[in-house]
């Protein structure tokens, strides 16, 4: 079969490529996890060997306060040789992390969920890309191999958000919860997906079964599953951990509180850093708060896409979630691919795209500047960060408008392709 | 006609008012324009016009009465003479299209000025007695005021507010107020007398000054003013009408149209000319981008040949004031001379013990003499340690022994250390025999004060260019295998000063080297201690940048600051001190230079001056600048006055790219009859317009929104960077004999390969969309990498944007040419291209500077093996790639 072919070329380049890397630059591995813009505190693989190295010794990971990842990984990882020595099982393993994540999104992109859905279906369905160019676009994306090189675990929570999402458009709903339930487990934001999820599983649901059953029931029938799968894995991290109340302060008080203001390329930081403490608790309580006002917001002025809310939200987290890095914003330019039926109505493309590249030279451009060469300061990077935030929202925010105005040309069929104005 | 809907209506119209300002009438028109001029006048800074012209009490006498009537034409400044203006012109328009040209000349440069002059200045000056100077065309708009007012009054006598009935003529009186307490600077009693007299003017009491209009008509008649003048306001309007001849109907567009003006022609060209530049979507995304690519790289090139003025550049200062240099007394002198030739002696009669046999003295430091410098150190009571390195780059081995010694701090407790560098060899491969003597006078002397709170690091490494490299790299536990650990450390280093004397005789000044490994440079602060204590406190003269003679003039400034953008562009070593800069410590080389009369006790005392400022130090350096161009040893630019010309050098290629990808978003289609408008019909019976036809034929083709094709440009782009990669490895890692051989064999790979891309290009049948695209994406990524590099390395990007800059301007010749103009026209092109290509650049580089390739490619590649200097992958990367696009679209042309 010649897509099966594509298919396979493109997963074979990629892990081609990756090795490839790997053994043309040795150091690079290294020299990644070591980027702020790469690995965060939650996500960083060099905190995942010290947690690691404590974990084979007996002593609880969390000792020290460097390691603050789900102890679910710690069993895995201890399985794979040392890495510092053998770096290639590791490399090895990262890479087919990756090629499992382009095969869901073979998946998503196949069952053509994206183009056309239960409640709505776009009138430029025609343009399309099919499954191994997207997961091309996945793969050779550089800021995917970068995150793959520098063995971020943010890859596994892309892992489960993209099986919940495969799932989901398959039909399998408790699969779809079951993953989400993982990756809300290792890190906790994917736990505001679950609404537009459940309702894309519900779509689902109706569109095979050819019922529309109690959507009330469906929701709770799920949210029990989620919530199970959750209590499920604490459950396994607690025989691996043993103290309940460690394992909860270091991971999930962790993620939620942000005491951590090591730079990365979020907002998060340099604001905690410049606030004065008795003010702490309120603006964290405001900038969570913030954060999940999209998925409500988002889902309601969106109902009819709920594929499409989970892709914005996946952006608007890689913006404004406490410890972003780039796997966040590659997992939101992985999903983006399947709205190729957008792009022709998106206006600032090139601009936004100019300004992330400017973002990404600029930005280690500067971090060294001030950490290395001593001649900038902080206020160099946080600005790229900014201008990199400011790079993403303007692709989401051009998204969101290509999608309502899909919406609205199919709605006035007599006004396509003429101007609007908003008054 | 189709307009781009990028662009937004404008809020009011233009057009209004660029007919208004078109049919301002002569003498309005000269106003304006000698306002404008004496303020541009102003800028200059020899001559002050204000202090020349204005009305300035005390300076009335007999010869300098010409002030009463120039007074009204100055201005003080940009607001001043725009408010004015904006003031004046329409009540000037409206008195000469009342009153006529001659009149308003007659009394304008007459009685209206000097009238309201020698009231407010018999005020001022013999009731007020005071001397306050005035000037601007403000006396002229309240004077009008005036008259006007009375007129209204005559027609229309009072406001009312409420039951209260305000005389209407008071109203320029309220105006007078409020701009004396709303703006500041303004004479109140000046602008009164003009109200003053603009109510005489207005009753009518001015009358007799108004030439007899029977003269007025004669002269005019005479003359033929009405023929000859353009915008000229006749006497007589009853004949001619208010602006020479009666309004029709015909007149085209508004346009006036003097029948009798000979000017006329050109005039309703520029107009339409004006009319069509806005309309002109083709404009904008086709010329327009030319023109700002082309300003922007002149303006970031005339800004940099602005920075040596006085105006650009600043006076050196100390920043941390914890440095106090010079503020300490130098004891190192006396007996500490003796002990100098001491050590001196010793180290000269182990020089060449090996070599004598061959009649020349061996200079190089054997393992005697290596010996012979660690029992001095260890007799003055330091801790000395040894380190050995080996580095090898283009296939020649560097090998030798680093000597250390270190005097632990007695009022510190070893967490900062300073370092004193003395290579056995200079930069230039000369003996430092003076320099190394120096420094062991200097630690036997140091060890004695009690009063060192940071540690002291001497180092004598057997060269400059290897030893401190690997010395500090071991220090901070990053060097490679080759190199061995320290044995013997101490603190964080705070700052470096590396000696150098390379000669027996005295000294005349210092030359001080501060650029460190790919244009880092060392804290402005450091520099200017080092001047200040050499200057201030020791007499030496201090030179940079081996300028000499540099006696502060325009030329002598641009010269050293090239010669130092020059330096930090190759981002080379220039000295044992350029290693210290990866690792953030400030460090300089003091060499001594000339026949004077400064010895080694000079320089010793300068070090020992330098050494307690940086003792003294609170923390590491970080006040002052770390990005400057220093043009003189007390004058430097800092970044935020010279980056914008990098920017704009750089900015020039992303213009064109966010042009040329707004062009690849529409489709031309068939060409569109309709939009012909009258404007073009009439303009084309001028024969001076026949250039623009072609442009109204090709503007009238309706746009349409086009699919861009990504996939080739992306790939081809992309892939020519990485192929970036080939030729940077090639050049790292080649033997050091087959250098000239790769040069000329890549000479003739760059003069192929556009045309082998070239040719596959056009076999693919590529659109005109996807040249503009990979134009489009290849300019920028240039822009984006020189923009960033400008951050880091100002004078690489720079540099290399300059080299790049035609790129912006050369494309794909379209097919439509004649084939023979196509064909000469890309050849031309691929030829200069060529000469543009980096290994050819290189050439001629080496050919200026008269160094030999080999010499070159060598420093490169060991720069790149040890220094950790990046300025080829700048090359490769970055400008080669782009240089390859640029050829290939060229080429694409011919086949």
């Amino acid at each position: 079969m010649p897509v099966d072919r594509r298919k396979a070329a493109v997963f074979g380049g990629a892990l081609a490529l990756r090795l490839l890397l790997l053994i043309l630059f040795p150091s690079l591995p290294d020299l990644l996890t070591g980027r702020v813009e790469v690995s965060t505190p939650v996500t960083s693989f060099k905190r995942l060997q010290e947690g690691l190295f404590l974990y084979n010794r007996n002593v609880s990971p969390y000792d020290g306060g460097v390691f603050h990842q789900a102890p679910l990984l710690l069993p895995i990882f201890s399985l794979l040789p040392d890495a510092q020595e053998y770096p290639l099982p590791t490399a090895l393993f990262y890479s087919l992390v990756d090629l499992l994540n382009a095969n869901a999104l073979v998946t998503i992109s196949d069952s053509a969920q994206a183009v056309s859905g239960r409640l709505y279906s776009s009138i430029r369905k025609g343009i399309k890309w099919d499954g191994s160019v997207v997961a091309a676009w996945f793969l050779f994306n550089p800021f995917t191999i970068a995150t793959c090189l520098g063995r971020s675990t943010g890859v596994f929570t892309s892992t489960g958000i993209l099986y919940a999402l495969s799932a989901a458009v398959q039909g399998q709903t408790l699969n779809s919860m079951l993953a989400l339930g993982l990756a809300s487990h290792l890190s906790i934001y994917p736990a505001l997906l679950f609404i537009p999820l459940v309702l894309l599983c519900y779509d689902r649901q109706a569109e095979r079964t050819g019922t529309t059953p109690s959507t009330a029931l469906f929701v709770v029938k799920h949210l029990a599953v989620f919530l199970s799968s959750i209590a499920g894995l604490l459950g396994i991290s607690l025989l691996i951990i043993g103290d309940f109340s460690t394992l909860l302060s270091a991971t999930y008080g962790f993620q939620l509180l942000v005491p951590d203001l090591t730079p990365n390329i979020g907002l998060w930081w340099y604001f905690f850093i410049e606030i004065f403490d008795s003010f702490r608790d309120f603006f964290l309580g405001v900038f969570w708060l913030h954060l999940t006002a999209y998925a409500g917001s988002l889902t309601v002025r969106l109902r009819r896409q709920p594929l499409f809310v989970v892709t914005s939200l996946l952006g608007i987290f890689a913006v404004f979630k406490p410890y972003p890095s780039i796997s966040d914003a590659s997992l939101y330019f992985s999903l983006l691919p399947l709205y190729r039926h957008y792009f022709p109505l998106m206006r600032y493309t090139f601009f936004s795209v100019s300004a992330l590249l400017y973002a990404s030279l600029l930005g280690p451009a500067f971090y060294h500047l001030w950490i290395y060469a001593g001649s900038g300061n902080a206020n160099f990077f946080y600005a790229i960060t900014l201008v990199w935030s400011l790079g993403l929202s303007l692709t989401i925010a051009d998204t969101i408008f290509a999608a309502l105005r899909d919406e609205w040309e199919q709605e006035n069929p007599d006004k396509r392709g003429k101007t609007v104005k908003q008054v | 006609m189709v307009s781009p809907a990028a662009l937004p209506p404008l809020p009011f119209n233009p057009s209004r008012v660029r007919s208004y300002l078109l049919r301002l009438p002569l003498f309005t028109r000269l106003v304006v324009l000698v306002i404008i001029l004496f303020w541009l006048l102003e800028l200059q800074t020899v001559w002050s016009v204000v202090q020349w012209g204005s009305l300035i009490p005390d300076e009335i006498g007999l010869s300098t009465m010409y002030r009463l009537n120039t007074y009204p034409v100055i201005h003080t400044g940009f607001f001043h003479t725009f408010i004015n203006l904006l003031a004046v012109t329409p009540l000037l328009e409206r008195f000469e299209a009342e009153h006529g040209t001659l009149t308003a000349i007659a009394l304008f440069i007459g009685p209206l000025s000097t009238l309201p002059a020698g009231i407010y200045l018999v005020i001022e000056k013999f009731i007020l007695h005071s001397n306050t100077a005035v000037a601007g065309a403000s006396v002229w708009a309240f004077l009008l005021l005036g008259s006007e007012s009375i007129r209204t009054f005559k027609s229309n006598p009072y406001f009312s507010l409420g039951n209260y009935k305000i005389p209407t003529w008071t109203s320029p009186l309220f105006a007078c107020v409020l701009v004396w307490i709303l703006v500041p600077n303004t004479s109140f009693l000046g602008h009164l007398c003009s109200v003053l007299i603009g109510y005489l003017l207005g009753l009518g009491y001015l009358k007799f000054f108004v030439p007899p209009e029977k003269i007025l008509r004669w002269i005019e008649g005479k003359l033929n003013l009405l023929g000859r003048l353009p915008h000229y306001v006749s006497v007589d309007q009853k004949t001619y009408g208010r602006y020479g001849v009666l309004p029709t109907a015909g007149a085209p567009g508004g346009e006036r149209g003097t029948p009798m003006s000979f000017l006329g022609g050109s005039s309703m060209a520029l107009k339409s000319s004006i009319r069509k530049l806005r309309n002109n979507p083709q404009f904008l995304f086709i010329r327009l981008p030319y023109i700002l690519s082309f300003l922007c790289i002149v303006a970031g090139v005339v800004w940099l040949f602005l920075l040596p003025l006085d105006d650009y550049s600043r006076k050196n200062y100390i920043s941390e004031n914890a440095l106090l240099p010079g503020q300490v007394h130098a004891y190192f002198s006396g007996s500490e001379q003796h002990i100098f030739r001491g050590y001196k002696k010793e180290l000269e009669g182990l020089l060449g013990n090996e070599g004598s046999e061959e009649g020349q003295k061996n200079e190089e430091r054997t393992p005697v003499i290596s010996d012979k410098i660690q029992s001095i150190l260890r007799a003055a009571g330091l801790k000395v340690a040894t380190q050995e390195y080996e580095y090898t780059s283009s296939g020649i081995s560097h090998r030798g022994e680093n000597i250390y010694a270190i005097i632990q701090a007695p009022r510190g407790d070893a967490t900062e250390a300073i370092v004193l560098v003395a290579a056995w060899k200079t930069v230039n491969g000369e003996l430092n025999l003076n320099g190394v003597t120096l420094a062991l006078t200097l630690a036997r002397y140091f060890k004695r004060w009690s009063l060192w709170s940071k540690d002291i690091i001497f180092v004598l490494p057997p060269d400059s260019k290897t030893g401190t490299q690997a010395w500090i790299d071991a220090y901070h536990d990053m060097q490679p295998s080759t190199v061995q650990p320290l044995p013997l450390k101490s603190g964080a280093l705070q700052g470096g000063l590396v000696i150098e004397y390379p000669f027996n005789h005295r000294f005349e000044n210092l030359h001080i080297v501060y650029d460190g490994v790919n244009g880092q440079l060392p804290n402005l602060d450091i520099f200017n201690t080092a001047v200040s204590i050499a200057g201030g406190q020791m007499g030496i003269g201090t030179r940079l940048q081996e300028m000499w003679e540099h006696n502060g003039s325009y030329e002598k400034r641009l010269q050293t600051m090239l010669r130092g953008m020059v330096k930090q562009g190759f981002g080379y070593a220039t000295g044992a001190h350029s290693s210290f800069m990866p690792y953030h410590i400030d460090a300089i080389t003091l060499q001594t230079h000339g026949n004077g009369w400064q010895d080694e006790m000079a320089l010793g005392r300068t070090v020992e001056g330098l050494t307690r400022s940086l003792n003294n130090l609170l923390e590491h350096l970080h006040q002052s600048f770390f990005f400057y161009l220093l043009m003189q040893t007390h004058r430097f630019v800092s970044i935020g006055t010279y980056l914008p010309s990098a920017m704009l050098i750089a900015g020039n290629f992303t213009i064109m790219a966010i042009a040329l990808w707004l062009r690849t978003g529409y489709s031309q289609g068939s060409p569109n009859v309709i939009a012909a408008t009258n404007d073009e019909k009439t303009s084309e019976k001028s024969p001076l317009t026949s250039p623009d036809k072609a442009d109204s034929v090709e503007q009238e083709t309706t746009n349409k929104a086009a699919e861009r094709q990504l996939a080739l440009p992306l790939s081809l782009v992309v892939g020519l960077h990485l192929l970036g990669l080939i030729p940077l490895y090639i050049f790292n890692n080649l033997s050091h004999g087959n250098y000239t051989l790769a040069t000329l064999i890549s000479i003739v790979t760059n003069a192929l390969l556009p045309l082998l891309l070239a040719a596959l290009l056009s076999r693919n049948s590529t659109t005109t969309q996807q040249t503009h695209l990979i134009k489009s994406l290849s300019l920028l990524l240039l822009g984006l990498f020189l923009s960033t590099l400008a951050t880091l390395n100002f004078s690489l990007s720079f540099m290399i944007g300059l080299l790049c800059a035609p790129l912006s301007f050369v494309h794909r010749i379209s097919a439509e040419t004649a084939p023979v103009l196509r064909y000469t026209l890309s050849i031309a092109g691929l030829v200069f291209l060529n000469i543009l290509s980096p290994p050819v650049v290189l050439l001629a580089g080496c050919a200026y500077f008269g160094v030999s390739v080999e010499t070159v490619l060598m420093e490169a590649a060991f720069g790149w093996d040890v220094w950790g200097m990046w300025t080829q992958v700048v090359v490769w990367c970055v400008w080669w790639p782009t240089w390859v696009v640029g050829g290939a679209l060229v080429g694409v042309s011919l086949f």
